[in-house]
């Protein structure tokens, strides 16, 4: 029987830590914003819209407030989503993916490839026009172990999805 | 008893007709009752409604219920289903004819299951389940037993056969009953439960009847007569508490006769037998299940108990699989079970389980979260009181204080976190004590989670996923989630072996 069992030196094992994580495209922030003031003039112009259809004194008394809250609301939202978007990173390792991101809630992620069950590479229409990807990465179950990794160079998506899915099958 | 050969493509029984009949005769009903009970009343009333009259209605009532009979003869003669070597056939669809093939080594489980009906007509339906989504279960609804049983050993040998070289001596292969509960534990079992849940069910209900009723109790002008009550001097006083703590016993005896008679329903007869291989659990009472358990495909195994079960030496153990829906989740329960026999069947479905390890627990920032939660939930419940009943609700507290107290208390204490060599165990859990076990190769994810208040802190939370579900080993110190996220990690990509 060919059986060892050496000790693990828990010191020594790959540091997750230790790796360099690449921030995602910069133009992945082009959308980013886009994608908020459009829906920040969604909200304002529906606050707005609502002064034209309550006439309770009440509403139309505070109306400037009202508008004025949200405007801080969606201009302290827009800080930290630009913030955000610096904390999005990712690295493809051997045996695995990460992917971290969050400014107030900051989360890494690793999925390692032998779990994986398939990769999409998802492109939308103003994505297409900046030459970005989004990689979505999908392991068995509903639990919340699925990848997003958005705003990619095109080629750095299809270069990691190339190579995952060569790991994948190859293990199969 | 003939031997059924699967290798041809075969019907089911012929009884399957009245079981698909009845089962679309219900559901048609489900979907058009309120329809058919306003229009029914009005076409009764008035003699005739829109050119219908009572006569065309009853007619058009059995035309569809021949039109129903109709189309199960037609869906029983186009269900037929065989074995190959190494799959499952089926071919189904009257006019849009659909073939499936499943491959026995995808198959995750295989129930029997007998509902009220099926008893009745001496029938049992098969269904069989893969790791996909819902779409993908294949339920044959009419075979008689031994048939069922037979196709179900086929279905499984297959299975072991294939991931296991060893012992495939089919014929000997013992069936060990292991465990069988009895009446006097189930009752123990019903008794113990966490009750607060049919406690809340039963104020709802009861708080929606009086709601529905409450137009008709005006009229009766209780109120009034109540407030009457209320003036009048001090025994009256008295006897509106002695009302209201009798109305409490009951609904508390209630609510635990509720639990007694959901636990015999769905456990009745409850046994484990124990194979070779796998374990068959069987229970119910007019819903008769069987189903098998194959130790690779469990993700996660979780272990509840209560103090008071703890007294009478009652534990439940569920089993989680990958994506089996919410509903047959519940099935995998086997509750009952003494401390030897659960030890036994844990090690049973994981080789070598044990407890030897790194074990450590959330920091105190734990209570300081929990805590903070339970005063958000007494903030809340102190304006709602205050809005419902006035200044003179406020006493509340004295209940709700030292149940808050208690309740962070516990919830602190029962947290813990073992991680050994092969496993992950995770203790949880206020009122009952739920201990999560899971395979360090059966992890599908993780993720270290840190908000800008754990930051200064230097506090993490880490959440493990498996194909089942997440469990999370939450405010531990960053340095700990960081070691464990790397040997958790190493686990999974040194080892190279299957999830399922």
């Amino acid at each position: 029987m060919n059986f060892t069992n050496p000790q693990i030196q828990i010191e020594d094992l790959p540091n997750i830590e230790d790796v360099v994580l690449k921030p995602i495209s910069k133009s992945y922030l082009k959308i980013i914003i886009l994608n908020r003031l459009a829906f920040y003039s969604l909200i304002l112009g529906a606050v707005i819209g609502l002064k034209y259809l309550i006439k309770e004194d009440g509403f139309q008394d505070n109306f400037w407030l009202i508008l004025i809250g949200s405007v801080m609301v969606c201009i302290a939202n827009f800080i930290i989503s630009v913030l955000a978007f610096k904390k999005r990173k990712y690295a493809v390792r051997g045996n695995d993916v990460i992917y971290a991101k969050g400014l107030i809630v900051e989360s890494i992620i690793t999925v390692p490839i032998s779990r994986i069950q398939h990769v999409e590479e998802s492109r939308s229409w103003l994505a297409r026009h900046l030459g970005l990807s989004t990689l979505k990465i999908f392991t068995a179950g509903e639990a919340g172990s699925d990848l997003s990794i958005k705003g990619l160079q095109q080629l750095e998506a299809k270069g990691i999805n190339d190579f995952i899915s060569a790991r994948v099958d190859g293990n199969n | 008893m003939e031997i059924t050969d699967f290798s041809q493509p075969i019907r089911q029984s012929a009884k399957g007709i009245i079981v698909i009949f009845a089962f679309n005769l219900l559901k048609f009903f489900k979907k058009f009752l309120v329809f058919f009970i306003a229009f029914g009343i009005q076409v009764i009333r008035k003699k005739s409604f829109g050119g219908v009259t009572p006569t065309m209605m009853y007619l058009g009532l059995i035309a569809v219920i021949v039109l129903i009979l109709i189309i199960a003869i037609l869906k029983y003669f186009n269900f037929k289903f065989h074995l190959s070597k190494d799959d499952f056939h089926l071919a189904t669809g009257i006019i849009n004819k659909d073939n499936t093939i499943i491959p026995k080594s995808k198959i995750q489980n295989v129930y029997i299951k007998q509902n009220f009906l099926q008893q009745l007509i001496n029938v049992v339906s098969l269904k069989i389940e893969t790791a996909g989504d819902k779409k993908s279960e294949i339920e044959i609804s009419a075979l008689d037993k031994p048939t069922a049983l037979l196709l179900k050993k086929k279905l499984f040998n297959k299975i072991s056969v294939e991931s296991e070289e060893t012992q495939h001596t089919e014929t000997e292969e013992k069936q060990n009953v292991f465990f069988r509960v009895t009446p006097k534990r189930l009752l123990l079992e019903g008794l113990s439960q966490n009750h607060f849940k049919s406690f809340l069910l039963i104020i709802t209900f009861g708080y929606g009847i009086y709601n529905e009723f409450k137009d008709f109790l005006e009229e009766l002008e209780l109120e009034k007569r109540v407030e009457g009550f209320v003036n009048l001097d001090e025994t009256d006083l008295f006897n509106l508490i002695i009302t209201n703590v009798i109305l409490v016993i009951a609904v508390v005896l209630f609510s635990f006769l509720f639990s007694v008679a959901k636990t015999f329903i769905i456990n009745f007869n409850l046994e484990v037998v124990e194979n070779q291989k796998t374990i068959e659990i069987n229970k119910g009472l007019f819903n008769k299940i069987s189903l098998s358990l194959t130790p690779s495909r469990i993700q996660n195994l979780v272990i509840t108990t209560n103090r008071v079960k703890q007294y009478f030496g009652l534990y439940s153990l569920s089993v989680k699989q990958a994506m089996v829906n919410v509903k047959q989740q519940k099935n995998f329960k086997i509750v009952a079970l003494e401390k030897e026999q659960l030890n036994y069947l844990i090690n049973k479905l994981l080789s070598d389980y044990n407890l030897e390890g790194k074990t450590g627990k959330p920091k105190p920032y734990f209570v300081l979260i929990s805590a903070l939660g339970m005063l958000f939930f007494i903030v809340l419940a102190n304006a709602l009181a205050l809005f419902l009943f006035g200044i003179g609700m406020l006493w509340i507290n004295v209940i709700y204080l030292p149940f808050a107290i208690f309740y962070v208390y516990f919830e602190y204490k029962k947290a813990y976190y073992i991680i050994s060599n092969n496993f992950v165990t995770l203790g949880s859990g206020v009122i009952d004590t739920t201990t999560n076990i899971l395979e360090t190769h059966k992890i599908q994810g993780l993720k270290l989670k840190q908000t800008i208040f754990q930051k200064p802190r230097n506090i993490a939370s880490l959440v493990i996923s498996t194909a089942s579900k997440s469990v999370t080993i939450p405010y531990i110190s960053k340095q700990e989630a960081l070691t464990i996220y790397n040997y958790l990690l190493y686990k999974v990509e040194s080892q190279d072996r299957d999830w399922m």
